[in-house]
């Protein structure tokens, strides 16, 4: 019995690795031409691995039950940290940009999903006392949230957390009515929400409706990346025979699209096994929260498949043009440190989740 | 549990979309990335020079340094880049964006951020920028003698090219002659850009070199204008409003085409300054040689006398006789002096408009239209130049009703006649040359095809006119007897052209009388009388004289 269960943990540790092995072998190649980025990059990534297998051991072995506790200073600080960036943020923009070229400025909208995750996780918890007013002081908590990460701007960051608000809701045994009539309200809203978005952010949102509005200026990315997807076929070009992605057409391919080079690298196969290998993880976080009698551990453990499952169908989708480039990295793949961590921190919680409750 | 299903779903809309782009339609998104990586690098091929008859060099391509950026190259560091190149330059940032802007292709084609700048700015901004910037170097046109050649040449722009084939995104302005023969001649001038047929990397290095197409450059224009003619007849308008052409009379060969005022074509070519010369209301644009129709005046009464001595209603000897002014039908018209009693020598010599009118009322209207299209007057001369513009002629129709102040008027160069003074000179040079319509030219051909076309005047009426001609300057009380002095047995007509406002003056001459080579056509606008047309022709034939610029055995 025992025995079963580390292989089933292994399994995880297992599917990581993989996934880091699939993300240094398509950073290589994306970058392979790209000379200023080479040298940089690739060490700058095996570090943030490094850090980031540490912060998941070390976060497999707090307690999850401490975050209960501390969920609501948490919040606190990372609003203010969100808040300090968005004043930081202007006053050195120049410089902001350059820096963040080498990754290693932290990302606090990062850290905002793992504490929107615990929010959700001890509010509703909390099972059948929680009215309507509760849910929605907690979606004010989240909107302040969301609107300090917009206004950074990272459009794609904040909606992942508001979607995390519903998802999480929706399957964390609550009245599901509370949520559709907050999603119903929520749509009447959007015309207005549209209106209060940057220009470029309108524009790849209009172009993801029709990419060759635009053709050589936001749609360019768009069309490219589906060239490329498109090119790989059934057995992909192989390892450095990416065409789009040597020759440089298509632009943020070591972050978000990421995908596009493997799939255009490797094929259909390739994007089949890297789904499959998501698959796992997602399924065996899922068979643990089934077992599971803490129902705060449970929807901890939801949300991070949440959180899993939204990360890679945006990104996903957006490289293939089912969904409007929103800028969200490919998860365990995409280069960027804040990124990697966040999400490995979320699974050391897990395996923490796993091992207490066993 | 559903939210397992919910995940599942997902992926399955994902491997649906897979299926579909790399399945289904993978060989036609394979095709599609095969044509992704080869890119055109344009080579602009140079546009044909400009000599003048004697190997003048008038007009060339020169190198113009642009810099270029790769938009996806600089796109982390732009906003610094684009401050740093201006702060170095002493340049407005904001001409850097809206260059940007404007010549934005795609991320990866060069851009030209700055046109055109002095060349040891842009090797010391390339030394210190290195990689992130790109030295673009363009031909643009120079104009040596920007004023004085603009009628006759045009301008060059660069216009967006129709070159939609070119399918690698990349779209490059083509250069296209304005006006002149920049753009009668254009195809002959162009010559056909080349390129490079590459494969790029990351940076835009090139990284696999695939073809070449060499550049055919445009072929050399030799002008029949001479250069220093040219400098010469400019400069004596000193920005008058008019004309001068002095041509060969036997062949049509062009030496020297003025129009007053002038622009310079070297603005046009970098947009810079234009409104000056755009806004302009004497508008300098016009070439007014050939775009502009003007009443003739005077210089028409030798068409009229020819009409005349054609259709045998006189002979030479036939005398009118002027008392300074004339009755008909209870209206007087007045002559400008009193000349008493003249044959057709004395007619012409005087100008005088009472053997004139005399003239036209024995032809009537139907006869002096006819010899004034006889004459050529309403077609186009051919000029290889384009908007040339049509002469008016009074339309003769069986249903019109002529009244007699039309003909009185018509007789003497008025009314509902207008031409373009290249026309006009066309015309009247039959008398130079014994009776051939010449097809003007500007530019020397290997095979040089002279046009005649002989109108089928008698040569005794041809001689008669010739010798009244003559008599305009060499007699002392002819209307141009200024350019005896000159001692070039010079034959010509005077004009003065009423107008709304002040009269246009005219002067029309060819020489030597004996066997005539050159023609000349003077006209200023608003002058006032033919005086001051006649004292222009005379300043330019002295200096010409004087220059050793015409033989006159």
């Amino acid at each position: 019995m025992t025995k079963l269960k580390k292989d089933k943990n292994i399994i995880i540790i297992i599917s990581l690795v993989i996934l880091n092995v699939f993300s240094l072998i398509s950073l290589y190649s994306s970058i392979y031409y790209d000379f200023e980025l080479q040298n940089s990059i690739f060490y700058k990534q095996i570090l943030w691995f490094i850090i980031s297998w540490i912060l998941l051991i070390v976060f497999s072995f707090i307690n999850y039950r401490l975050y209960y506790n501390l969920t609501i200073p948490l919040y606190i600080f990372t609003v203010l940290l969100l808040s300090l960036v968005d004043m930081f943020g202007k006053t050195a923009m120049g410089s902001q940009r350059w820096l963040s070229i080498g990754g290693f400025n932290l990302q606090p909208s990062e850290l905002s999903k793992i504490t929107t995750i615990f929010i959700l996780a001890r509010f509703f918890s909390q099972g059948k006392q929680i009215n309507f007013k509760k849910i929605l002081s907690v979606l004010v908590l989240i909107l302040i949230n969301a609107f300090l990460i917009y206004k950074q701007p990272d459009l794609g960051s904040s909606l992942l957390i508001i979607f995390l608000f519903f998802f999480v809701g929706f399957f964390s045994g609550i009245k599901k009515i509370y949520f559709i009539i907050l999603i119903i309200f929520g749509l009447t809203l959007l015309p207005f929400g549209f209106k209060n978005l940057k220009e470029y952010q309108k524009k790849r949102l209009l172009v993801f409706l029709n990419p060759n509005i635009d053709p050589l200026g936001a749609g360019y990315t768009i069309i490219q990346s589906k060239i490329a997807i498109g090119s790989g076929k059934i057995f992909g070009k192989g390892f450095l025979g990416g065409t789009q992605n040597q020759f440089n057409f298509l632009p943020e391919r070591h972050t978000d699209f990421i995908f596009t080079v493997i799939a255009e690298e490797w094929g259909f196969l390739g994007s089949i096994f890297l789904i499959f290998i998501y698959y796992i993880i997602l399924k065996k976080i899922l068979d643990t929260s089934e077992q599971l009698k803490d129902l705060y551990a449970k929807i901890l453990c939801i949300g991070i498949t949440a959180n899993i499952f939204l990360d890679i169908f945006i990104n996903i989708g957006m490289t293939m043009g089912i969904l409007p480039v929103v800028g969200i990295p490919l998860l365990f793949i995409s280069y960027g440190g804040s990124h990697l961590a966040s999400s490995f921190i979320l699974m050391g919680i897990f395996l923490n989740i796993y091992k207490q409750n066993n | 549990m559903p939210l397992k299903k919910l995940y599942l779903t997902g992926f399955f809309i994902i491997i649906a979309f897979l299926i579909y782009y790399q399945i289904l339609k993978g060989d036609y998104f394979y095709t599609r990335s095969q044509n992704n990586y080869i890119k055109i690098i344009p080579t602009s091929a140079l546009r044909g020079k400009f000599f003048d008859r004697n190997s003048n060099l008038c007009a060339y391509d020169e190198v113009a340094y642009n810099i270029a950026v790769i938009p996806h190259q600089i796109k982390w560091k732009k906003d610094i880049l684009f401050k740093e190149i201006a702060k170095s330059l002493n340049y407005n940032e904001e001409i850097i964006y809206k260059n940007y802007k404007k010549n934005f292709q795609n991320y990866f084609t060069p851009v030209n951020i700055l046109i055109d700048i002095n060349k040891m700015e842009a090797l010391k901004l390339k030394e210190l920028l290195g990689e992130n910037i790109i030295i673009n170097t363009l031909p643009k046109r120079f104009y040596v003698y920007p004023y004085e050649f603009a009628h006759i040449l045009g301008y060059v722009k660069e216009t967006p090219s129709l070159y939609l084939d070119l399918k690698y995104g990349y779209s490059p302005n083509e250069r296209i002659g304005i006006s002149g023969i920049e753009e009668s001649y254009n195809d002959y001038l162009s010559g056909t850009d080349g390129g490079d047929l590459i494969e790029v990397n990351a940076k835009g290095d090139i990284v696999g070199f695939i073809g070449r197409l060499k550049p055919k450059n445009g072929k050399d224009i030799y002008l029949t204008i001479d250069k220093d003619m040219q400098i010469l007849a400019y400069k004596l308008f000193n920005n008058r409003k008019g004309t001068l052409i002095f041509m060969d009379s036997n062949t049509g060969e062009i030496l020297a085409l003025v129009s007053s005022p002038s622009f310079n074509p070297n603005n046009f070519v970098t947009g810079k300054n234009v409104e000056e010369f755009l806004n302009n209301k004497d508008k300098p644009l016009i070439n007014r040689a050939i775009q502009a129709t003007y009443p003739l005046g005077s210089t028409f009464k030798p068409i009229v006398a020819t009409a005349a001595l054609e259709k045998k209603k006189i002979n030479p000897n036939t005398t009118f006789f002027c008392k300074g002014k004339i009755k008909i039908a209870d209206r007087e018209f007045k002559c400008l002096g009193i000349h008493g009693k003249e044959n057709i020598y004395e007619g012409i010599m005087h100008s005088c408009n009472i053997y004139f009118y005399n003239l036209g009322m024995i032809l009537g209207m139907e006869s002096i239209v006819e010899y004034a299209k006889k004459f050529l007057l309403d077609s186009l001369s051919g000029i290889d130049l384009p908007y040339e513009k049509k002469g008016v002629l009074p339309i003769i129709s069986e249903q019109k009703k002529w009244f007699l102040g039309d003909i009185i008027n018509l007789s003497i160069g008025q009314g509902t006649i207008e031409v373009n003074p290249l026309k006009l000179t066309i015309a009247l040079n039959i008398f130079a040359n014994g009776g051939f319509i010449v097809k003007p030219y500007l530019v020397k051909k290997e095979k040089q095809n002279i046009k005649k076309e002989n109108i089928g005047i008698s040569k005794d009426t041809l001689e008669t006119i010739k010798k009244a001609l003559i008599l305009v300057v060499e007699d002392k009380e002819g209307t141009a007897n200024l350019l005896k002095t000159l001692d070039l047995k010079i034959a010509g007509k005077t004009g003065t052209a009423q107008t709304k406002t002040k009269a246009h003056g005219w002067f029309f001459g060819f020489f030597p009388y004996d066997k005539p080579k050159y023609t000349i056509c003077v006209l200023l606008e608003n002058i006032g009388s033919s005086h001051e047309a006649v004292k222009l022709t005379y300043d330019f034939l002295f200096e010409l004289k004087n220059k050793k610029l015409i033989n006159n055995d």
